[in-house]
């Protein structure tokens, strides 16, 4: 039988055939084409993104600086600490789960959220997932931050039945002086989302910290250190031939270790700001700072209320740290201000000096000049209070009891220019340059700015209270402290200190930082001389306004101050029981040793009251403290240099 | 007419060695390159699972190569009785997935027999180039067709397609779609009946955008036109496999040395993306190579048509060049980004039993046709 034979006519077809070869080569062509686009043309790019594809580059974390105080004690350091990762899709829940959940202390809300994410991750299929839900597999979830050693060796003891649960090591900055002197040591902070954009071009990346405020922000750049990294191949650790692969994918460099980050010795000294601490725990609020007068380094600055430096950086975890700030924001007494550096405060007597000295150079008054106090001044159709009734005073006596009257009748001599001239050579009004935190800077007034402030006419009596260091006039503890320790120099203004060196991590010292001077103010040393004698004659004389606080064993000069904030505690009130803010501030500002200074102090109480009573006793316990810590220092100096003396 | 038999048979059929030669070269080339797709780093039950894959290619390649023998023994001719029969048969088993299917990843494409998972979608291909070929044997006019002649041969193609479709299963609907229009434009069809049938294609693809696809098939045609937008889905997988292609270069990684495989970046590298890895290992020049067989097989199966001695070999011989090269240019063109991820089969690449055995049934076919022309 033919097969199909005769219904056989091909010659349909004849002219088709050319067509579709030419159809089939040309669409073999096109392929062709794209394959020389993607393998010769861009062929270097698609290298490059398959060899991203298999490298990764470990960060290898580098070790902050530490942080020491003069006398080398250390300040901030890092200590180890550990966290505990789950990977949801590994964790046995029946079994495993709620020995770590109690181990752990995961509280009941908590638990039933991380319960609800592992099942939801856990109903994921393992195969066929886009590499999106691939990650989202496989993602670890921080389930505690530095737990205790306890919870550390049962983890790791048990490490082998409790899958997907992970310790991982975290160094963490550890304050040993918690709330001494954070302020000004500072703490750190994880790296926000919009600070990145700035600080990602510098090596920071998300969860990396940084230093918040104080010596840790300021100095960030040198504590940090450079992170160093290794670069692998992923997954390169299951394979067997990983020397093979690595040299084949590898470009070098390979590995960069790490940099550490540099020490830094502060010229702050942990011993006084512990023993301001002691001293102020009878008050709420203030600061106080002690500066050396031959230096301008700073020696102790706190203020108060402080914080715990640990909490705030999260050594007790994220969760202490939101609240440690929603309590500190939340706080009137405003802990989280540096009230040594950041606020400016009415002076008030303690002011005095610098206003007498203005007067005394414009010769429109000399230590002759006698001024009749009967509890007040008379100026245009105002009545200025005194604090008393002081009878016929010189300038000595009116530093000494602290007179107004004197001042307001040498107010109503002085041009007020002058007044903030003179301030302005001791540093008043202007930025003392010291680095750390917000600096305020204060305010000298002057006739320019009053009129620009209250656009009428200038009015005599703001002299008269410039003059006592009240009215416009604020200044911070700092300024304060430093001018004091100008009047003791005998008139040189220094640029004040908080850093001394700079250290690598094995102790070689890289920067050094050698005092500067500001300015010499050049003062008359005779008229400087008579208004230091009143100074001492506060502390020594019997009508002196720091005489009843005094410390027989303390030598300090200085002077008090009280001064008024926006209300006048009424009169005949137990000041006890006004309310407390609007109670005065009470100043001490002072030099010691009297004759031959060392060091300057300020002490502000806020909202203290009397500056006599509340401020004096700070000021005297601290400086019998510093007292005791230079003698014991110099023995041990002598029995070290007498040690070394000896023969053997 | 026993004489006219016996009178080509004179010589007796003898095999085509070019055609042979090249199917031998991809078979080749095909298992080479399995090997290195299923060589990929990983864990321990992965890497069996892979060694698996190997092996079950290998014996995919047995008993396909000794079906094709089988098929090309037998004179086609024959097959031109059977093809209405076979057809059928191939309509119900692609019906019967939908009763006894198993699904993967929410498409009903398998049926299980045994161990064996089988595709009736792919043996479908073969089975109607067989019945469209039957189809243009027997409608021999010679004035152009017009859209009424186009019925029958549209509804044969339909019911197949519109079966495939519904598993859901793009990518087989549209070889089986694209291969039996190229048979059917080997005749000659009225110019007015082509226009209408290709504005009213569009409607059609008009609508089923609309209304008729699944939202991961539409998926897949948007991430290939904008693949950097979706990273993470199938545009990945394009992605990917475009800077495994890329990163081939002239010359090729070495073979089992491409990372973008090795390091399991190519998403399905034994069944969607052969080529990629295939191109990362050897190169440029490998591909070149590769294309040029793959583009030999499909130029000589039309050169097998045009010399065949009656409609239903021509026809079959268009029809099994057709299917080798819409199955290249689809997943050569997905895997290099100028075509959408489709779920096409490298032939003799990809890893699939119903996949090989169909073609090399399809090739001992057009062996079959070239022996006796």
């Amino acid at each position: 039988m033919a097969l199909l034979g005769q219904r056989s006519d091909v010659g349909e077809f004849r002219r088709r055939y050319r067509w579709l070869v030419l159809v089939a080569v040309s669409a073999f062509l096109v392929l062709v084409g794209r394959l020389a686009q993607l393998q010769l043309v861009q062929g270097d790019v698609h290298r490059a993104q398959a060899r991203k594809n298999i490298i990764r580059e470990r960060s290898l974390a580098t070790t902050r600086g530490v942080i020491r105080d003069a006398q080398g004690r250390v300040l901030a350091a890092n200590r180890p600490s550990y966290n505990v990762h789950m990977t949801p899709a590994e964790v046995d829940l029946t079994e495993t789960w709620p020995a770590v959940v109690k181990m752990l202390g995961i509280d009941e809300p908590e638990k039933g959220e991380l319960e609800r994410k592992i099942k939801e991750i856990q109903a994921l299929p393992s195969k066929g997932l886009t590499p999106f839900e691939e990650k989202r597999r496989n993602q670890q979830i921080l389930l505690k931050v530095d737990v205790d050693r306890d919870a550390v060796a049962y983890l790791e003891t048990h490490a082998r039945e409790l899958k997907g649960i992970e310790v991982s090591p975290q160094p963490v900055r550890y304050y040993p002086y918690g709330e001494l002197g954070a302020h000004s040591i500072g703490y750190m902070r994880e790296v926000g989302a919009e600070d990145l954009v700035r600080l990602e071009e510098r090596g920071y990346r998300a969860g990396d910290r940084l230093g918040a405020i104080g010596v840790e922000r300021r100095w960030e750049s040198y504590l940090r250190g450079v992170r160093g990294f290794k670069k692998i191949v992923r997954g390169v650790s299951r394979r067997d031939d990983v020397q093979e692969v690595e040299a084949r994918y590898l470009e070098e460099p390979r590995r960069v270790e790490p940099i550490p980050g540099r020490d830094i010795s502060l010229t702050l000294d942990i011993d006084l700001i512990a023993s301001i601490d002691k001293a102020f725990r009878g008050q709420l609020a203030g600061a106080v700072v002690v500066v050396d007068v031959r230096t301008g380094r700073v020696l102790a600055a706190s203020s108060k209320p402080s914080f715990d430096a640990n909490v705030a950086s999260g050594g007790s975890g994220v969760k202490a740290v939101a609240e440690t700030f929603r309590r500190l924001n939340a706080d009137p007494l405003k802990p989280s201000l540096d009230k040594s550096i950041s606020a400016a405060y009415p002076p008030g007597s303690t002011y005095k000096p610098f206003s007498a000295l203005a007067a005394l150079s414009d010769r429109i008054i000399d230590p002759d000049t006698e001024v009749d106090c009967r509890g007040g001044y008379e100026y245009g159709k105002r009545f200025f209070r005194c604090t008393g009734v002081h009878r016929k005073v010189h300038l000595h006596q009116a530093i000494v009891q602290s007179c107004n009257t004197y001042f307001y009748e040498l107010g109503s001599r002085v041009s007020i220019d002058r007044l903030a001239a003179v301030g302005i050579d001791y540093g008043f009004g202007v930025k003392t340059g010291i680095g750390i935190n917000p600096e305020a800077r204060g305010r000298m007034p002057t006739r320019s700015w009053y009129t620009r402030r209250y656009k009428e006419a200038f009015r005599g009596g703001f002299t008269l209270l410039s003059a006592i260091g009240q009215g416009a006039t604020t200044v911070t503890v700092l300024q304060l402290a430093l001018a004091y320790a100008a009047l003791a120099n005998g008139g040189t203004l220094y640029q004040p200190q908080v850093v001394r060196s700079i250290e690598t991590s094995d102790g070689t010292v890289v920067q050094d930082f050698p005092p500067r001077v500001r300015r010499l103010i050049e003062p008359n040393q005779e008229q400087l001389g008579w208004v230091k004698s009143a100074l001492e004659g506060v502390v020594t004389e019997k009508e002196g306004t720091a005489y009843k606080e005094r410390s027989t064993d303390v030598d300090m000069a200085g002077k008090t101050g009280t001064a008024q904030v926006s209300h006048v505690t009424p009169r005949g009130v137990d000041p006890g029981k006004v309310w407390y803010f609007n109670r005065d501030h009470a100043w001490f500002s002072g030099y010691a040793p009297a004759k031959s200074p060392e060091i300057a102090i300020v002490v502000l109480v806020e909202h203290g009251g009397g500056g006599g009573k509340n401020a004096v006793p700070i000021a005297m316990r601290v400086v019998r403290d510093w007292q005791k810590m230079k003698e014991k220092r110099l023995s041990s100096k002598e029995d070290q240099a007498s040690a070394r003396g000896k023969p053997n | 007419m026993a004489v006219a038999s016996r009178m080509m048979f004179k010589r007796g059929p003898a095999v085509d060695m070019r055609l042979l030669f090249a199917v031998v070269l991809i078979v080749t080339a095909g298992l080479v390159n399995l090997y290195s797709a299923t060589s990929v780093y990983a864990d321990t039950a992965m890497r069996a699972r892979l060694a698996d894959i190997y092996v079950t290619q290998v014996y995919n390649m047995v008993v396909g190569g000794l079906l094709a023998i089988l098929v090309a023994a037998i004179d086609y001719r024959h097959y031109e009785r059977f093809a209405m029969l076979v057809y059928a048969g191939g309509v119900f088993l692609c019906g019967l997935v939908f009763v006894l299917g198993s699904s993967t990843r929410g498409a009903v494409r398998w049926i299980q027999i045994g161990s064996f998972n089988l595709q009736p979608s792919e043996f479908m291909k073969v089975l109607l180039v067989l019945m469209i070929a039957r189809h243009i044997h027997n409608d021999h006019k010679n004035e152009p067709r017009t859209l009424v002649d186009l019925v029958i041969p549209g509804v044969l193609i339909l019911v197949p397609v519109g079966l495939v479709m519904a598993q859901p299963d793009l990518g087989t609907g549209l070889i089986l779609s694209l291969t039996a229009a190229t048979m059917l434009m080997m005749t000659r069809i009225r110019r007015r009946t082509l226009t209408a049938l290709l504005v009213s294609g569009v409607g059609v693809v008009w609508l089923a955008w609309n209304h008729g696809m699944k939202q991961y098939q539409k998926d897949r045609i948007t991430s290939f036109l904008d693949p950097e937008h979706d990273k993470t889905g199938i545009g990945w997988h394009a992605l990917q496999s475009q800077t495994a292609i890329g990163n081939g270069q002239l010359l090729g990684e070495g073979f089992m040395q491409g990372t973008q495989n090795q390091f399991g970046f190519l998403p399905d590298q034994f069944s969607d993306f052969p080529f990629a890895v295939f191109a990362e290992d050897w190169g440029f020049l490998g591909c070149v190579v590769l294309l040029g067989i793959y583009c030999f097989i499909c130029v000589y199966a039309i050169h097998v048509a045009s010399q065949a001695k009656d409609r239903f070999g021509a026809a079959l011989a268009t029809g099994i060049g057709a299917l080798i090269f819409w199955h290249t240019v689809f997943n050569v063109g997905m895997a290099i980004g100028v075509l959408p991820v489709v779920g096409v089969t490298l032939p003799l690449f990809s890893y699939g039993g119903s996949s090989v055995v169909t073609t090399l049934v399809g090739l001992g076919l057009l062996m079959n046709v070239s022996m006796r022309r």
